[in-house]
């Protein structure tokens, strides 16, 4: 306290009254979010029983790092990884993979989407260490050899990016539905987009280009 | 469906064609480098301590902790480092006025106390980790003297209502002069007298958060006395010289680069306090810093569209001539004016009696700020739903009424072009707006009723200077320089294309250098509707300087190349310049539970000539979703006892997601008045200012009771219903 004097200047203020972060009002840290409401994100996310070792999910303490094998884009890395990193940071500032976006951080906006084991997950919302033997595809491993898949290429004729922020997440739940339902109508497409926001609100485009895709033979 | 009408235009070689983003690539694949991507060696992170307190005075602050933890670099709070954010607050809310920011009343700092809303910065941490940071954002320890605090702007003038600063919470004019901005034609008293029935109404808007996708993020590297910033601007030239200023720097020692990034619709214009902190914490530190905010912070630390409360009174003769209009009203700032506070669309009416006041009022909120059309949509949102009222009240189809009292060219003020006629008409046509809209609003049987909106307006397409170079080698590739950055509209891509026309060569053998102010001229921003028209314009002139020179001089050869550069100051000879549209919507509400589902949505702009259709196109679709939004879901609510902000964030704001999309029908009617480059006007901005107001007079067609608060919310109609 550097400035006692000042304190005698203290309105009637309520001892009860508890100091509240405004930007973590319920004083939550992010681990406890993450368990708190991690099977909710991940069934929203549409994967299910992954089998997320507990013991891995528990707070270790900020030097704890784990080793884990895990494949993105078809290359197998053996790595530590930091207890607290999510899969999005385990992309992104350990592999690089900088295509994956954060836009929230906090499973709203899907901006992050990548497929573990073939299904959308939010990055933001997954620990690094629960990839732990899983397979990872981000938007880096759609093309192939230069050659766009035909969602991605439908992006590009149907002027499917604005701002291109949210492109990367949105490409990536277009090929999970692709890979399931070769045609999709525009209504299944917006069914399965709906977690995957965009305020440049080019929703029409998007939805357009994944049906277009669709009707030229689906993902590659 | 899209549709182009071009009669009497001649066909062009590249404008006019549907071109894929010369970017597009890049963007499909993840190879777009945005701000939070770039990663410097020895880069370290940083992250905002903020108040969460509405108002309160800072005691004390001990950041001894947070200095010991392992990591830490940095920690800097508003006793050490007192750095003024110019553009965070202006006399007037005048943002691109130097001699206004230096005279300003009440200033900004990077760090402030006392904190005067919910999210006002305190301090800042740079560690070598992003967590480290957080954690020794959390160990720092402030004790608070909190004040009494205000929300609403009408509560803020009272006499008795806490004060967000001394001077009281009327906002101070360009001047410095604490007065409402009024603007009063001819005479309303008189007009009021003339009129056969008066009317009047109050009308509320709220709080709209821009909600870009990409957070606000800054890297800042110090390579001597020079900064150079990896910022998410979409403005680079302005972003510079407000760093400049605020850090006591000459422009040509701030390099500000922006590759890509991730939307603003207005909340990157200017430099934003990330700027200004990431680059004070580098330089303490001696090592690249990147400031990244979270959603939430930039929720609340950044700004959105300000909140208003509009009183109308409205003077007309039983033959349907408005004769008197007159509009009080307040604007809720925030505790820092960033914007004016406007409130346009009484000036799209052609009433020769009209009189304004607007008061900016300080508040205990968030600050509000630039979004999309920054006075328009709230606007015309108020003074068209009144005028749909009166229309209804006396018997006559809105459509009518407008067509009798819009705005036309007069002697004294006359248009480059003016299509307002034929844009309403043929919107009405191909909407059948006479075989959708309930002529007895609220007539539908039982409780899903079904009415039809509409809404029209006229929006600056002004000319300006900017600048371009463009330069051509002996293999005749012609490189364009242009200050621009690509914030979703497709800037690259359409000065690219404007490029290639005037130089009558394909696309494909013009590369455009973008987005580095080291590296190109001066351009206007993308902001203000200015990019397509102003840059446009100075690239048609280089492109034409250019072609000149290699008619004199033949086309280079070896290692020679010619450039040509031009700064255009061009003029629309006294005339105003003008884009226009009409929307028009039909919704069908369902009074039990009070949603409101959007069945057809026909929009018709005149922009001029159009470069790019489909980039055009999604222009006018997103700026309409984005209205509909505005209309029907967004706010941010605070509680009222506590003065805590309850709905930061997609969810709580409830904005519009995949499934909540109509089909959005668009239509351009095509024109060249001769002022634009190749007749090209404006389209970013002026899709979301029809929305709001098109979508609020369809549910009151449908329900039979005027919505006289945005956003209608289910609530709302339920209790109108009840």
């Amino acid at each position: 306290m550097r400035d006692k004097k000042k304190q005698g200047n203290k309105p009637d203020q309520d001892p009860a009254v508890k100091y509240v972060d405004p930007l973590n009002p319920k004083q939550q840290s992010r681990r406890d979010f993450l368990e708190g409401t991690g099977a909710a994100v991940v069934a929203g996310a549409g994967i299910s029983a992954l089998g997320i070792p507990k013991a891995q999910a528990q707070s270790t303490g900020s030097d704890s790092r784990t080793a884990i094998n895990v494949t993105v884009n078809g290359t197998s890395h053996s790595m530590d990884v930091d207890d607290r990193w999510t899969l999005a940071e385990l992309l992104r500032d350990e592999l690089d993979l900088t295509g994956t976006k954060i836009g929230c951080n906090r499973s709203e906006c899907g901006a992050c989407t990548v497929l573990m084991n073939g299904q959308p997950v939010y990055s933001c919302s997954q620990l690094a260490v629960w990839a732990d033997g899983a397979t990872i595809q981000t938007v880096e491993g759609l093309a192939q050899n230069g050659e766009l898949t035909p969602v991605q290429q439908a992006f590009v004729v149907n002027n499917g990016p604005q701002c291109g922020f949210c492109t990367p997440g949105q490409l990536m739940t277009a090929t999970a539905l692709l890979n399931n339902n070769p045609t999709p109508s525009a209504e299944d497409v917006k069914e399965a987009l709906v977690g995957n926001l965009c305020r440049c609100s080019n929703y029409n485009a998007i939805v357009e280009a994944v049906v277009m895709a669709g009707e030229e033979g689906g993902v590659a | 469906m899209s549709e182009f009408t071009r009669e009497g235009l001649e066909p062009l070689a590249t404008i006019g064609n549907d071109t894929p983003r010369i970017d597009a690539i890049e963007r499909v694949t993840g190879q777009a480098k945005y701000t939070r991507d770039w990663k410097l060696p020895g880069m370290l992170y940083a992250k905002v301590l903020r108040s969460p307190h509405p108002h309160a005075r800072i005691v004390s602050i001990d950041t001894s902790e947070a200095d010991a933890l392992p990591g830490v670099q940095t920690v800097i709070s508003y006793e050490n480092a007192q750095v003024v954010w110019g553009a965070g607050s202006v006399n007037g809310g005048r943002q691109y006025n130097d001699p206004t920011k230096e005279a300003t009343i009440h200033r900004r700092y990077i760090f402030n106390n006392p904190v005067r809303f919910v999210g006002d910065s305190i301090a800042a941490v740079a560690a070598t980790d992003r967590h480290i940071a957080e954690q020794a954002v959390s160990l720092i320890k402030v004790e608070y003297e909190q004040l009494p605090f205000v929300l609403e702007p009408e509560e803020a003038l009272a006499d008795d209502a806490p004060q967000v600063y001394a001077e009281g919470n009327l906002c101070p004019d360009f001047r410095g002069e604490f007065a409402p901005m009024v603007s009063d034609i001819g005479d309303t008293e008189a007009g009021f007298a003339e009129a056969d029935q008066i009317f009047e109404e109050r009308y509320e808007t709220g709080f709209i958060h821009n909600a870009q996708m990409e957070p606000r993020c800054s890297l800042a590297h110090w390579q001597g006395d020079k900064l150079v910033l990896y910022s998410p601007s979409q403005g680079i030239s302005n972003c510079r010289h407000d760093t400049a200023r605020d850090l006591g720097l000459e422009d040509h020692q701030v390099q500000v680069i922006t590759k890509y990034m991730g939307g603003g619709f207005g909340n990157k214009n200017q430099n934003q306090d990330a700027d200004v902190i990431a680059a004070t914490l580098s330089r303490r530190a001696g090592a690249p810093v990147m400031l990244e905010y979270s959603r939430r912070e930039d929720w609340l630390g950044v700004h959105g569209r300000w909140p208003t409360v509009q009183y109308y009174k409205v003077g007309v003769k039983d033959d349907g001539e408005v004769t008197a209009m007159e509009l009080r009203a307040f604007s809720g700032m925030g505790p820092y004016r960033k914007n004016s506070g406007g409130i346009s669309g009484m000036d799209a009416y052609g009433c020769p009696n009209r009189y304004r006041e607007i008061s900016p009022v300080y508040t205990n909120r968030t600050t509000s700020g630039n979004f999309r059309a920054p006075s328009e949509p709230h606007g015309f949102y108020g003074v068209e739903n009144m005028m749909d009222e009166v229309a209804y009240q006396i018997g006559m189809d809105p459509v009518e009424f407008t067509l009798k009292n819009m705005r036309r060219p007069t002697e004294e003020q006359q248009f480059t072009n003016y299509t307002l006629d034929e844009v309403i008409q043929n919107g009405a046509e191909r909407f059948n707006w006479q075989g959708r809209r309930r002529v007895t609003p609220g007539s539908d049987e039982g409780p899903i009723k079904r009415g039809a909106g509409f809404s029209f307006m006229m929006f600056r397409a002004g000319v300006g200077t900017s600048s371009a170079i463009v330069r051509v080698n002996a293999n005749q590739e012609y490189t364009l320089y242009v200050g621009v950055t690509d914030i979703g509209p497709g800037a690259k891509t359409t000065m690219g294309m404007i490029a290639a026309e005037a130089l009558e060569v394909p696309l494909s053998q013009v590369e455009v250098v973008w987005g580095d102010t080291d590296r190109c001229p001066y351009s206007v921003g993308e902001s203000g509707s200015r990019t397509t028209i102003m840059t446009g314009i100075a690239v048609v002139e280089a492109a034409e300087d250019l072609k000149r020179q290699i008619a004199d001089r033949g086309m280079p050869s070896g290692s020679d190349v010619l450039i040509a550069s031009a700064s255009p100051t061009p003029t629309t000879d006294g005339k105003t310049r003008q884009c226009f549209g009409a929307h028009f919507v039909e919704v069908e509400v369902d009074t039990r539970i009070g949603s409101t589902k959007i069945l057809k949505y026909t929009t018709v702009h005149e922009s001029g000539r159009i470069i790019n259709p489909s980039t055009a196109r999604d222009q006018i679709r997103g700026a309409t979703i984005q209205g509909i939004g505005q209309a029907l879901h967004e706010n941010l609510l605070y509680d009222p006892k506590t003065g805590q902000p309850l709905t930061p964030g997609y969810y709580r704001a409830r904005h519009l997601t995949h499934k909540d999309i109509p089909d959005i029908d668009v239509h351009f009617i095509e024109t060249d008045d001769g002022y634009g480059p190749f007749g090209a006007k404006t389209a970013g901005e002026s899709g979301i200012i029809l929305a709001p107001a098109a979508v609020a007079n369809a549910v009151a067609n449908a329900i039979g009771r005027r919505m006289t608060s945005l956003p209608i919310t289910r609530d709302k109609i339920l209790g109108a219903m009840a």
